[in-house]
């Protein structure tokens, strides 16, 4: 959804929990798909996953929408989500990690195997990277992956010359 | 009946993350156990303004980390609060959102209820925190994004009077240190410039005074101070320190000018009222100006009003004056659930017409 998911996300949360006879204090950790994608809806869940983990005292875990996608794929693997404008972000899986994310053309990709591009994930998936995870002592807080940096640029007018 | 209320507050509206632990008995002063604040001054010091996807980035990162630390400081758990109150609007939506989906979080597993607040209104009761101010009162909100005056007469009842049509005053001080070559934030250090300066050396524009009413513009006047520049610099090759610090003078002279005898006017109406105890109130970062201050304070006294400014830790932005906003409003039975929205406009006051200047939507604030 482009709109409305400020308000609807924990409506939603509160209804797959119902779904499945659980409540919020059944809960062990908490996964949040980190992106890339939308700036604004990547920020939205995991703003929420933090504070929710902060209340339950349960971790939050990120995991990265190229995870995600490549959940059941053998490594190495490129996994690529649509990134618009013709463009791809893509982020080669390693069979023990990963190398750094980056953005391209679809004609300007490494000669590997691929998975995608997708632009949704599989929340399922999410759960169950989370579950390989979350007992991790050193585990960093969730943050959005943006790998688009942000649109912003120096002022083009330079200060002028002080005199004494 | 008496009642003690502790109130979480969380606060990500433009570019300082915060959280706040404050707690009132009912009759009694307000306490404020902890206020944690994490500026980004230094993120957005080489654009020369706040940009809105830096601050967005830096406030999803830092705000559950504020609030932890804000529950620490006041050797309190999420078990002991009674509500989280958080700005829901209005501001730089990406970082309202991300202070309103983290309240949520806190919200759905603590089962706190979760009180969404209007930035100006923590601003706008801020009086009554700090100096238990008795409605009604006249609020001068004079701040980087925002310039007002507003009639406080209830925790959810104001009433506008006028307004900036354009840039805030906080953004004009901005403006002009970054077109002399000065630091950001521009408000201080313009003003230690000025303190060398001369005044009415350069004759800057004094706009909408010819106009009645209490709406104020601010963007000629930092037109006519870059032109004032551009002639000194082509004429000598570069920018005199003096004549720096007189355009800063001057500059700073005319913005104080402007917004005394707005406030002139702004009491007229707000006297009309017959309030028990006149009292006029400034908030925002721009309150902070030791000359803007002094001639509040003169015109104050002019009309036997009481002038009162919050310590400047809760003039400029914070999350005390939300935890402050939303137990007030708590108090008076408001709730908001998890569907609360995030907004990027909010007037405060919903009846009077938007300003000039507000755009198709509407009053921005």
């Amino acid at each position: 959804m482009a709109k409305g998911q400020a308000e609807r996300l924990f409506p939603l949360l509160e209804e797959v929990l119902a779904k499945a006879g659980k409540t919020w204090g059944d809960l062990t950790a908490i996964g949040v798909g980190t992106g890339p994608g939308n700036f604004t809806g990547i920020r939205i869940s995991v703003s929420a996953a933090r504070g929710l983990a902060l209340s339950l005292g349960i971790p939050a875990v990120g995991v990265s929408s190229f995870e995600a996608l490549a959940i059941n794929h053998p490594r190495p693997i490129l996994s690529l989500i649509d990134a618009r404008r013709e463009q791809v972000f893509a982020q080669e899986l390693t069979a023990n990690g990963a190398h750094d994310p980056f953005m391209a053309t679809k004609d300007t990709l490494p000669d590997m195997p691929t998975i995608g591009p997708f632009d949704t994930v599989d929340p399922v998936a999410i759960a169950r990277i989370t579950a390989t995870r979350f007992d991790d002592p050193g585990l960093p807080r969730p943050a959005p992956l943006y790998v688009r940096a942000p649109d912003a640029a120096p002022p083009r007018d330079p200060a002028p010359v002080i005199l004494p | 009946m008496t009642q003690t209320l502790t109130i979480l507050g969380l606060e990500s509206s433009c570019d300082d993350t915060a959280a706040a632990v404050v707690r009132q008995t009912t009759g009694e002063a307000a306490e404020i156990l902890s206020s944690v604040v994490v500026g980004q001054v230094d993120l957005h010091a080489s654009f020369g303004g706040v940009v809105p996807e830096i601050a967005a980035r830096a406030h999803a990162e830092k705000i559950d980390l504020c609030v932890e630390q804000a529950l620490q400081k006041a050797a309190l758990t999420l078990a002991d609060i009674d509500a989280i109150a958080v700005t829901s609007g209005p501001g730089l939506i990406g970082g309202v959102l991300s202070g309103v989906m983290c309240a949520k979080g806190l919200s759905a597993g603590s089962g706190k209820p979760l009180i969404g607040v209007n930035h100006l209104a923590g601003h706008a009761l801020t009086p009554r925190l700090t100096d238990g101010a008795a409605f009604p009162y006249l609020m001068l909100l004079v701040s980087g994004g925002h310039c007002q005056f507003l009639i406080a007469k209830g925790v959810d009842d104001f009433t506008r009077l006028g307004g900036t049509i354009d840039d805030a005053p906080g953004e004009a001080f901005d403006k002009t240190a970054k077109l002399l070559g000065l630091p950001q934030p521009g408000g201080p250090a313009v003003e230690a410039e000025a303190r060398n300066g001369d005044a009415k050396r350069f004759p800057l524009p004094r706009p909408l005074l010819d106009r009645p009413g209490c709406d104020m513009s601010f963007s000629g006047l930092k037109t006519a101070l870059l032109r004032t520049r551009d002639k000194l610099v082509a004429e000598h090759g570069g920018l005199r320190q003096q004549d720096r610090a007189d355009l800063c003078a001057s500059f700073q002279t005319a913005v104080s000018d402007v917004l005394a005898e707005k406030t002139r006017r702004a009491l007229a109406l707000y006297q009309e009222l017959n309030p028990a105890q006149p009292t006029l109130a400034v908030a925002g970062g721009v309150a902070a100006n030791q000359q803007l201050r002094a001639v509040l304070e003169t015109v104050c006294a002019e009309n036997n009003v009481t002038f009162t400014a919050p310590p400047l830790a809760l003039c400029t932005d914070n999350a005390a004056m939300i935890a402050w906003a939303g137990l007030e409003q708590f108090r008076a039975g408001h709730r908001d659930d998890l569907t609360l929205s995030a907004r990027p406009r909010w007037p405060l006051d919903q009846t009077s017409p938007a300003m000039l200047g507000s755009g198709k939507k509407g009053a921005k604030a």
